[in-house]
């Protein structure tokens, strides 16, 4: 189990640093079937570990190459913060199954979406041509 | 990339409404946040996600962690076994996404999220 964790959370990290996301999509998952927690102890355990900055290495690396949007990403930060709050309060009244299931439609239509878009221009450039 | 205020405000809101949703699902924001700045914002793939790594900086999930903690609901040893992992592979994953140019990381990201999405619906609707 102690190799397992040790093993799950490489894993795991190159998908953080690949997509530049948090991991407990995958994290939480992962820890019920492979670690046989419960939903719970897994989203608990999600939480915990998730504390300390662990994507900082992967973000200096995309600071390096500057692509990264400090000020949009601090105010992100502040939007979790609130919306975390007041998602969590709705969620103790909604079917828990219904919405993952939702979610995972969105997931997939956001794929699709991306998947289509064409290549992104510059667009200051565009508007100086 | 310059930011108007406008633009600033809309992002502000934009995340929220994520922050509702990981609330509300119990997973990170980063997976919804990078394909929406994407699409609505315009961000090229890879200022996307060093974006949202910038947003997951803070310990968002705070509050919501000290309401497992309290209820007993957190394994120690398996979290502090991961974390290491989660750093370093974090370096590893950064430096394959600076090999892809900026549409090939984009195809990737969508079928990650894809599959990912897939999951999600096929665990909470197939049991």
């Amino acid at each position: 189990m102690h190799l397992q964790a040790i093993v799950l959370g490489l894993v795991v990290g190159i998908l953080v640093g690949f997509m530049g996301v948090g991991g407990g999509v995958v994290l939480v998952p992962a820890m019920v079937y492979l670690l046989h927690f419960d939903q719970h102890l897994a989203q608990g355990t999600s939480l915990f570990l998730q504390l300390p900055p662990l994507g900082l290495g992967a973000l200096l690396m995309y600071w390096r190459k500057q692509q990264v949007d400090l000020r949009a990403g601090a105010i992100c930060a502040l939007g979790f913060f609130l919306g975390g709050y007041f998602g969590s309060r709705v969620a103790i009244g909604l079917s828990s199954r219904d919405l993952k299931g939702y979610f995972g439609i969105f997931l997939m239509i956001a794929a699709a979406l991306l998947w289509r878009r064409k290549s992104a221009k510059p667009k200051a450039k565009v508007a100086h041509a | 990339m310059p930011d108007s205020a406008p633009r600033l405000l809309l992002i502000l809101a934009m995340a929220t409404g994520v922050g509702a949703l990981s609330g509300l699902f119990g997973v990170g924001g980063g997976v919804v946040l990078v394909p929406l700045l994407v699409l609505l914002f315009d961000y090229e793939q890879h200022c996307a996600q060093g974006t949202s790594l910038v947003a997951l900086v803070p310990p968002t999930g705070l509050l919501a962690f000290l309401n497992y903690a309290h209820a007993g609901e957190v394994s120690w040893t398996v979290g502090l076994l991961i974390m290491p992992g989660v750093f370093l592979g974090g370096i590893a994953g950064s430096r394959i996404a600076q090999k892809l140019s900026p549409d090939g990381l984009r195809r990737a990201f969508a079928v990650i999220l894809f599959a990912i999405g897939a999951w999600q619906a096929i665990s909470s609707w197939m049991k």
